[in-house]
C-alpha cells in the first residue's frame, strides 16, 4: 500500500481488499480453530499436489461433458455468489458504517464504490479459492497449464456476482423504500441463494435423487447446452481457451465496471436513506395491561415472539434452512435402495426439530440484545435459561408437529415415538446452545457458528441418535422385512 | 441515623493486573453520590461489582443491609443499574420493554401497568410509547433505559456515565429525574466524567483512583483535603488524582 498514492482508487482498493482478506481469516475464530483451519488448507494442498504429481502425465480428456458441467457449477456458483455479494453489499451499505468516513473524503464517488465492490468480490472469490486453488493450482503448475483458466472463471464468476448482488440490492431498495429494504433484500438474497437447489426439485429425473447439481447437469447435457455457442464459454475458458477466457473475463470485467460506474448516485442515496430508516409506530391509546404479565416464563416468551415476529428476515433465514434440508429427505425417502418413507420421515422430524430448535435458542440465548439486563434482574440464571429453551421450543413446535401427525395415519404408535424423539433432539439441540453457544449479534444468525466445533459436533450427534433411533422404531413397526420378521417370531 | 445504602469493604479485582485493591465505601442513603476517577480508575468495575454483573476477588459489599454476595438476588431486587449503553431492544417498544422489566422484577402486572403508565408521561415518552426503540435518538434511548430502572422502584440506583452523549435538554430532563429521586429518599450512585454536573448535584463525591478512595466527602470538605477553597471541583480533583511530586 505504501508505493500507492492514499486517496488513489488503488489505495483504497487494497484497502478493502486487505480487510476482505483479514475478516476471512480472522472472523470470530479462535485461535486453535484458525490452526485447525490451517492445517486442514495445508492438507487440502498436499493432496492438491498429490493429484498434481498423479497426473503430471496424465493427458485431462476434454470431452463435451467437461463442458457441461462446467457450466452446471458455474451457474449454481453465480446464484449463491450473488447472494452473498447481496448480503455483502448490504452489510456495506447498512452496519459497517466506515462510508460516512469515506464520503466524507475528498474522494470520488465512484472510486469508493468501485472499490467496496472490489472487496466485496474478494470476500466471495476467497470462499471458493480456499476450496479450489489448492487442487488446481498443483495440477496445473505440475503440467496442465491450461487448467489455470479456473482461476480466471472463478474471478470472473465473482465480479459478475458483485455487480449483479449490488444492482439487485439498490434495486430493492428504491423499490420498497429505506425501511423496509434490508428485510426484503435478505429474502430475496436467501430465495436466490436456495434458487437452483429448489428449481432443480422441479426438474424431472429418472431416480428422483442426487445433488441439485447433477439434476442442472442431467437437464443441461438434455437440451443440448454448454457445447458449444455462448453456453461452452465457461467450459472452454476453465479448460484454457485463451479467446474464451478474454471473453468471459472482458464481460465480467464490463459489469463490475458497468454496475459502478452507473450504480453510484443509487448507491450514495442508498446510503444517505439507510441512515434515515424510521421506526415503526401505532400509537393505541392507553397503556394496554394486557402487556404486562404474571411469570418470568410468560414474559420472556411474550419478548422472544415479538422479537422474531419483528425481524422478518431472520424468520426467513430460518424456514429456509429447513427447505435446504430437503435434499437429504428426499435422497432417503426417493431411491429403490432407500429407507422406507416413514422412517425417513421419523428421521426428518428429529433433525428438522433439532435444527430449528437449535436456531431459535441461538435466537433466545446466544443472540440476547441485554445480557446485563438479565444478569442484573433479582432472577436466578437457570430459571431464565429454562424458560429461554422452553421458548425455543415452542417457536419450534408448529414444524415439528407437521411430520409426526403426518406419520400417525400410517403407524400411530411411530408417530408417538417420533414425537417423543423429536421433542427429545429437540431438547438436546436446546441444551448444547445453552451451554456452548457463545454471545453474538443477531444480525449475524446467517455466519452464526454454534458455539465452534465441538458443539457442532454434538448437535449432530445429537440429531443422529435420536433420529436414528426414531427410523429404527418406526421401521420395525411398519414391517422392516428382516427385524419385523424377528420382532413378529417373538 | 440514616441507613447505609451501600457498604464496600476491602473489594479486589484483578484482571490481568490489579484494577481494584481493597476498596472501602461508606454510601448513606437519600443522597446522590458522584463516584469520580481518571479514566481506568475502576469506576465501573466496582459498580458492576456492586449490580452482580462482576464477580470480586475479595471483599464484601452490603446494599441497604443485604449481603450482595451471598443474597445476590434479594440485593438485585432493591437495585438498579443503568450502564452507559442503555440495555434495550431495537425491537421492542418503550411500553413493551417497561412490561419485560417488569416482569423480571416479578411485579404485579396491573401495578406495573400504572407505574409504566406515570412513568411515561413523566419522562415526556407517552408519545412514542408504541414507537419501537431502533429509531430512537441517544438521548431517548437513555430515558426509556431510566423508566425501566424505576418502574420496579428500586431503593438503589447505580448509573453509569448517564449523561454521555445527551443534549442539554435531555440531560436536564435526566439529572431532574435523578434529584426526584433523591428528594423521594433514593439512593442514586452517579460516575461521570462532567465534574460540573457532580458539582452541582452531587450531595458527596468519592474520587478513586489506583482502585482506591483516595477522597470523600462534600465537596467544601474536599476542597479543605486538596487545599483548594474557593476553587472548582475540577482543581480539586485534578490536585487529588495528580500524585505529588517528590520534594527536591
Amino acid at each position: 500500500m505504501r508505493q500507492l498514492p492514499p486517496g488513489s482508487f488503488g489505495w483504497l482498493a487494497l484497502n478493502e481488499v486487505r480487510l476482505a482478506v483479514r475478516a476471512r481469516k480472522g472472523a470470530g475464530r479462535t485461535s486453535a480453530t484458525q490452526l485447525i483451519g490451517y492445517l486442514l488448507v495445508a492438507a487440502w494442498v498436499v493432496i492438491g499436489c498429490a493429484i498434481g504429481w498423479g497426473l503430471r502425465d496424465t493427458a485431462i480428456p476434454i470431452v463435451p461433458e467437461v463442458r457441461i458441467a462446467v457450466l452446471a457449477v458455474s451457474i449454481v456458483m453465480l446464484s449463491f455468489m450473488t447472494a452473498q455479494a447481496m448480503l455483502g453489499s448490504q452489510r456495506s451499505l447498512y452496519d459497517v458504517g466506515d462510508l460516512a468516513l469515506l464520503f466524507s473524503a475528498p474522494i470520488r464517488e465512484a472510486n469508493v464504490l468501485l472499490a467496496k465492490m472490489l472487496g466485496i468480490a474478494a470476500t466471495i472469490a476467497l470462499t471458493y479459492a480456499v476450496l479450489l486453488l489448492p487442487i488446481v493450482v498443483p495440477v496445473a503448475a505440475l503440467g496442465h497449464p491450461r487448467l489455470f483458466g479456473l482461476v480466471a472463471l472463478l474471478v470472473a464468476l465473482a465480479l459478475s456476482a458483485t455487480a449483479l448482488g449490488l444492482a439487485l440490492t439498490l434495486a430493492v431498495a428504491t423499490l420498497v423504500g429505506p425501511r423496509a429494504a434490508r428485510t426484503f433484500g435478505q429474502i430475496l438474497a436467501a430465495l436466490l441463494g436456495g434458487a437452483v437447489f429448489l428449481g432443480s426439485q422441479l426438474l424431472p429425473r429418472a431416480d428422483h435423487k442426487g445433488s441439485a447439481m447433477l439434476a442442472l447437469f442431467e437437464r443441461l447435457q438434455t437440451d443440448g447446452v454448454g457445447t458449444r455457442g455462448l453456453s461452452s464459454l465457461p467450459g472452454r475458458a476453465a479448460l484454457g481457451d485463451p479467446l474464451a477466457i478474454a471473453i468471459v473475463l472482458g464481460v465480467a470485467l464490463l459489469l463490475f465496471a458497468g454496475a459502478g460506474l452507473t450504480l453510484q448516485r443509487l448507491f450514495l442515496s442508498g446510503y444517505q436513506d439507510g441512515g434515515n430508516r424510521l421506526s415503526r409506530s401505532k400509537p393505541t391509546g392507553r397503556a394496554s395491561a394486557r402487556l404486562f404479565h404474571p411469570g418470568l416464563t410468560r414474559t420472556i416468551f411474550a419478548k422472544e415472539w415479538r422479537l422474531l415476529a419483528r425481524d422478518p428476515a431472520l424468520a426467513f433465514q430460518i424456514v429456509m434452512r429447513l427447505i435446504y434440508m430437503a435434499p437429504l429427505v428426499l435422497a432417503m425417502a426417493g431411491s429403490r435402495h432407500a429407507v422406507p418413507i416413514p422412517a425417513a420421515i421419523a428421521f426428518a422430524s428429529v433433525l428438522i426439530a433439532s435444527q430449528l430448535v437449535g436456531s431459535f435458542a441461538w435466537l433466545t440465548v446466544s443472540a440476547e440484545d441485554a445480557p446485563d439486563l438479565l444478569a442484573v434482574a433479582p432472577v436466578a440464571k437457570a430459571q431464565i435459561d429454562r424458560a429461554k429453551v422452553l421458548a425455543a421450543l415452542a417457536m419450534a413446535a408448529p414444524f415439528a408437529l407437521v411430520l409426526p401427525i403426518g406419520l400417525a395415519t400410517r403407524t400411530p404408535i411411530g408417530a408417538l415415538i417420533t414425537l417423543v424423539m423429536t421433542g427429545l433432539g429437540g431438547f438436546g439441540a436446546g441444551y448444547v446452545e445453552l451451554k456452548l453457544g457463545k454471545p453474538n449479534p443477531r444480525s449475524s444468525f446467517a455466519r452464526r457458528r454454534q458455539g465452534g466445533f465441538v458443539a457442532g459436533l454434538a448437535s449432530l450427534a445429537i440429531a443422529l441418535v435420536f433420529g436414528g433411533g426414531a427410523a429404527i422404531a418406526v421401521y420395525c413397526l411398519d414391517g422392516g422385512p428382516a427385524l419385523s420378521g424377528l420382532i413378529g417370531q417373538r | 441515623m440514616t441507613q447505609s445504602a451501600l457498604r464496600i469493604r476491602g473489594l479486589a479485582k484483578a484482571f490481568d493486573k490489579p484494577v481494584i485493591a481493597g476498596l472501602d465505601l461508606d454510601i448513606a442513603g437519600g443522597q446522590l453520590y458522584a463516584l469520580l476517577g481518571p479514566n481506568g480508575a475502576g469506576k465501573t468495575t466496582t459498580l458492576r461489582m456492586v449490580a452482580g454483573l462482576a464477580k470480586p476477588d475479595t471483599g464484601s459489599i452490603e446494599i441497604f443491609g443485604v449481603d450482595a454476595r451471598h443474597d445476590p438476588l434479594g440485593a438485585k431486587a432493591i437495585t438498579a443499574w443503568l450502564p452507559d449503553e442503555p440495555m434495550l431492544y431495537d425491537k421492542l417498544s418503550p411500553l413493551e420493554y417497561l412490561a419485560f422489566v417488569a416482569g423480571l422484577w416479578r411485579m404485579d402486572p396491573g401495578q406495573a401497568a400504572q407505574e409504566a403508565d406515570r412513568l411515561l408521561h413523566w419522562l415526556d415518552l407517552w408519545e412514542q410509547r408504541d414507537t419501537r426503540c431502533e429509531g430512537f435518538s441517544r438521548g431517548m434511548q437513555q430515558k426509556v433505559a431510566l423508566a425501566g430502572a424505576l418502574i420496579h422502584d428500586p431503593k438503589l440506583l447505580i448509573l453509569d456515565e448517564p449523561l454521555t452523549g445527551l443534549d442539554a435538554s435531555m440531560a436536564r430532563s435526566v439529572k431532574d429525574a435523578l434529584r426526584a429521586q433523591v428528594d423521594a429518599g433514593k439512593t442514586v450512585i452517579v460516575t461521570t466524567h462532567i465534574l460540573e454536573v457532580a458539582e452541582r448535584m452531587a450531595d458527596r463525591i468519592g474520587i478513586i483512583g489506583g482502585g482506591k478512595l483516595l477522597a470523600e466527602g462534600t465537596l467544601d470538605e474536599l476542597r479543605d483535603r486538596a487545599g483548594t477553597e474557593g476553587m472548582t471541583l475540577e482543581d480539586t480533583f485534578i490536585r487529588l488524582t495528580t500524585p505529588s511530586t517528590p520534594a527536591a
